[in-house]
Order: structure tokens, then C-alpha cells, then sequence
């Protein structure tokens, strides 16, 4: 007997019960809803392999959950741990019967959670973390992995965010539109975060990479569906998702290697993935909206639709990102410019947009900045120029994949 | 066959707090125990379970000095069936979770009568 649950079952009923049970007893009982989820979890672990996988498995496991945070909160109760109106407020919504549930409502369930996380009193990096424990169900250790920080880090950013959520629990109906207006581009903002920690990883496993895309994108579907989120932004944001997925498989070489877009083999690139894409791309540009997002769907359609390197339009990606500059201006937009301007119309061309650029030491530290220039001088013929930009990027790779893809790179023009 | 009493019991060595696992630790978990169960599913005589409240009836007077309990070093116990109790290890040992640091399981036969 094989076991019928889905491969992330156990995440995702992680994320499904504690925004259910947050919207049942409230937000600022997150840590118990979240202990209470976890021996739920951990009794259908013990229990099902033994006495068969239930009938219904949300159900069973929403009902365990339900009366251990029940009990929990009867015990701070006793123990004079709660205050009075929010033990008797908490209490009256356990005693409801766990009845009709497990509808329509989970998706409300987690768009509130994610809502609710979005908190601009909540630093960035305090959202993310909220978001990939509340939400996907990794736990600090898996977090602290995929973010490349420390479990203490993870745990401090946790702390925060819960700390703010205790003190100011929000109430979605409390929000005027303006209000959910900016609680929503913070929201595609976080899933636009949780994405891009996928897509730009350096982790060696690329089922975790892939994973955290797949993450995003399964947030920000639900996000589109619902009146709340489905604006031209969402659709965009998914729209980028799709398309550079649909770019990943051809990314690496067999042995981990990092392939440049000109080397890549695009008959692996995933067109169910580029379909889908477009179809966001599509709805996202009804009306009159043009979100950054747009800017960057618009840049990897473009990709997508090349059938090879040298028949890509580069005119119509210079296009995109000299939007994407005005809509979230970044030193980092203009490098991609620059590079895509050089494909365009030639390397000087490429140098004269970065002319007079001065950027910021982050981006003048990375390997990206000396990068993109050794390639665009060393096309010009400027070989000395070049040399000292090859020797900065290549002290500056940050492993050695990136340092054997440079080095690839920048000798062979 | 011979049948065997198989007790999880704890070791020193250990971590002092329980086991945490992550919600996708759960899941490769879930995985290994079906996928144990039905490598052994011949030899699987009664799946067992952890162990909870308890307590030991003695004679009265009831004995002098410190009294270890079993219940505090064993969690939980299974009963397999096999052909010999190098046999009956090699069941209890795969069954995940049951030999890690900290944690043993101890295989005993029990006698048939006659």
C-alpha cells in the first residue's frame, strides 16, 4: 500500500492548518496554533501508517490541531497567562465545531496569513522569514539554509515579526483600500523576494532552488484567484515566475556548471512553463497598468520567444529595462541595460550607458560590475582595460562555478 | 515462527530534548515507515505503539530505596515475527526512527509455550 499523499503534503497542510486555526483563535496566538499544527502532523505520522491514512487527512488533522490549541489555551487560562477578553475571545472560537470547514476558506485562510505578515512595521527580511515558516512549513534550520544565514539570524527575524504580530494583530476588515492597496504590493513584493531567493541561489541543490520557486508561485496563483490580489501586478509577477522557470532546466551543464544564455540549449527550456507564462503575460496587460513586474515579465517573454541567442530582440529588452529603471530604479538595471544595449548595438554602445554610472560599493564589490565590463572592453578592444576588469571579476566570483563560467567568458573574446 | 518483543528504550548519548522534525523531515518519515512496513509486512506482528501513563503494582510492604521505572527508559514496543533473532534485529533496525542517537531498541524472544 503505497502511501496516496502528495510529495509536499506535510509542508503544505503546515501552512494550510496554521492560517486556518490563526483566522479561528487569532494571530496572536500564533506560537500555539504553530505547536499545535506540529503534533498534529507528528500523530499522523505515528498513527496512519498503522491505522490507514483517514478518509479525509485535512480534516483529521485540522480536528487534532483544533483541540490541542484548544487545550493550550484552556491551560494559560488556568494559569492566569491570558488576559480576560482575549482568553474569552479566543476561547468562544474553539468552542465552535470544527463542522463545515476545509471549503473555499483555506485559500482565504492563507491570503489572510500572507496579508498579515506583510506588516511594514516588519522589516523585509523578518517577512520572509514569517512567510517561509507560517506559510511553506520549512522549519529555522531549513530556513536558515536557504537563505544562507545563520539558525540564530532565523530565529531572531522570527521573534520580530512575531513580537509585532502579538502586539498589533491585524484585522483585514479594518483596512481601508488604501491601506490594502499597500499591504498588497507588499505582498508581491515578499513573493517577488521568496522567488528571486530561488531563482538567484547558489545553493548546490537544485531541487531546493526549484523549490522555492515553486513556493512563490504556488502563493502568488492563490494571490491572483482571489478578488483581492487578481490586479494586472499579480498577473505580471506570475507571468515572470512562469517564464523563468521555463528557463532553468538549461542552466546548468551535467556536471553543476553555470551555462551563459548564449551556450544554453533551449530545446530544454520547459514550454508548458513559457505557455503559462505568456497566458499571465497576457492577462496582466489588460488596462492601463505597467508595473515593474510587466517590465521584467516582458524581458524574459522576449527570451522565451528567441528561438536561438542571435535571434533575440534586443531592441524590445533594452525597451523593457529602460522601464523597469524608471519603475524601480537600481544601478543593477542599468548594468543589465548596458549589456543588453551592447547585444543590440555593439559593445561601445553598451560602455556609453554605464558612462558616468556611479554605483553603489555593493554593486561595485560584486563580480557582476567588473564582469560586464572586462566583456564590454574587451569587445571594444580596450585589452588592458579588460585585464584588470577580468582579474576583479574573478577575484570577486563568489564560487567557483561562477570563477570556471567567467573565466570561460571573458577569454574567448 | 518465533515472535519477539521489541522495546524502544533510551540511551545515554542522546539529545536531552525530544526530537523536533520539520513538517518535510515528517514527510521523508512517513515515507521510510510505508515503505519498512511493506518490506516487513510478513513479519509484522502487532505494530505496537509508544507508551504513556503508567504505574507498578508491588506486594506491600512495598520495597526499600530508589526504584528505577521502566516506563522511564522505555517509549514504546512492537512484536515480529522470525526465524531467528538475528532475523528479528534486522526488522526492528530498519524500522526508521528506532535506532538513532540516543534511542536503542532492545529485541527479546518470547518463549511459545509447551
Amino acid at each position: 500500500m503505497t502511501s496516496r499523499l502528495g510529495d509536499n503534503f506535510f509542508r503544505h497542510e503546515y501552512g494550510r492548518l496554521v492560517s486556518m486555526l490563526v483566522r479561528r483563535v487569532g494571530i496572536r496566538h500564533l506560537e500555539a496554533v504553530e505547536d499545535a499544527v506540529q503534533a498534529a502532523l507528528l500523530a499522523a505520522v505515528e498513527s496512519w501508517p498503522k491505522s490507514a491514512v483517514p478518509e479525509n487527512p485535512s480534516a483529521w488533522l485540522y480536528r487534532v490541531a483544533h483541540n490541542h490549541v484548544a487545550g493550550e489555551l484552556r491551560r494559560q487560562i488556568r494559569h492566569g497567562e491570558l488576559a480576560g477578553q482575549h482568553a474569552r475571545a479566543a476561547m468562544d472560537s474553539t468552542n465552535d465545531a470544527p463542522g463545515a470547514l476545509l471549503t473555499g476558506d483555506v485559500r482565504d485562510d492563507l491570503l489572510r496569513m500572507l496579508f498579515a505578515s506583510c506588516d511594514d512595521a516588519i522589516p523585509i527580511e523578518s517577512q520572509l522569514v514569517l512567510a517561509l515558516k507560517t506559510l511553506c512549513g520549512f522549519d529555522i534550520r531549513e530556513i536558515a539554509e536557504r537563505l544562507f544565514t545563520t539558525e540564530a539570524n532565523v530565529y531572531k527575524r522570527l521573534g520580530r515579526a512575531r513580537a509585532r504580530l502579538r502586539e498589533a494583530p491585524l484585522e483585514l476588515v479594518d483596512l481601508t483600500n488604501e491601506q490594502l492597496a499597500s499591504r498588497l504590493a507588499a505582498v508581491q513584493a515578499i513573493l517577488y523576494s521568496l522567488f528571486t531567493e530561488g531563482y538567484l541561489s547558489s545553493h548546490a541543490e537544485g531541487a531546493i532552488r526549484r523549490e522555492l520557486c515553486d513556493e512563490a508561485r504556488r502563493l502568488a496563483a492563490v494571490l491572483a484567484e482571489h478578488p483581492l490580489g487578481a490586479t494586472p501586478e499579480t498577473f505580471a509577477l506570475l507571468a515572470l515566475m512562469h517564464l523563468h522557470c521555463a528557463r532553468m532546466p538549461a542552466r546548468q551543464d551535467g556536471s553543476g556548471g553555470l551555462l551563459l544564455l548564449e551556450e544554453q540549449d533551449r530545446s530544454l527550456w520547459d514550454q508548458e512553463a513559457v505557455q503559462i507564462g505568456l497566458c499571465w503575460l497576457a492577462r496582466a496587460a489588460e488596462g492601463d497598468v505597467f508595473s515593474r513586474y510587466h517590465a521584467e515579465a516582458g524581458i524574459a517573454a522576449e527570451h522565451c520567444l528567441a528561438p536561438s541567442f542571435s535571434e533575440t530582440r534586443w531592441d524590445r529588452i533594452v525597451e523593457c529595462y529602460a522601464l523597469l529603471e524608471r519603475l524601480a530604479p537600481s544601478a543593477l538595471h542599468t548594468l543589465n541595460r548596458a549589456v543588453a544595449v551592447a547585444e543590440w548595438r555593439g559593445p561601445a554602445h553598451g560602455l556609453a550607458v554605464i558612462e558616468g554610472l556611479e554605483p553603489p560599493s555593493w554593486l561595485l564589490g560584486s563580480y557582476l560590475w567588473s564582469a560586464v565590463l572586462a566583456d564590454l572592453h574587451g569587445r571594444s578592444g580596450h585589452a588592458e582595460l579588460a585585464a584588470q576588469y577580468r582579474d576583479a571579476a574573478l577575484r570577486s566570483a563568489p564560487c567557483q562555478a561562477v570563477r570556471t563560467t567567467l573565466e570561460r567568458r571573458l577569454r574567448a573574446r | 515462527m518465533p515472535k519477539y518483543l521489541c522495546l524502544q528504550r533510551s540511551l545515554p548519548g542522546g539529545q536531552a530534548h525530544g526530537d523536533k522534525p520539520s513538517p518535510a523531515q515528517m514527510q521523508a518519515m512517513y515515507t521510510k515507515f510505508n515503505e519498512w512496513r511493506e518490506k516487513f509486512q510478513n513479519n509484522l506482528v502487532d505494530l505496537g505503539g509508544k507508551l504513556g501513563a503508567g504505574r507498578l503494582a508491588a506486594p506491600e510492604p512495598p520495597p526499600d530505596g530508589p526504584l528505577i521505572e521502566v516506563k522511564e527508559l522505555v517509549g514504546g514496543y512492537m512484536i515480529v515475527s522470525a526465524a531467528s533473532l538475528d532475523e528479528a534485529i534486522e526488522v526492528a533496525r530498519g524500522c526508521p526512527g528506532l535506532v538513532r542517537p540516543g534511542s536503542g531498541v532492545e529485541v527479546i524472544e518470547i518463549h511459545a509455550p509447551g
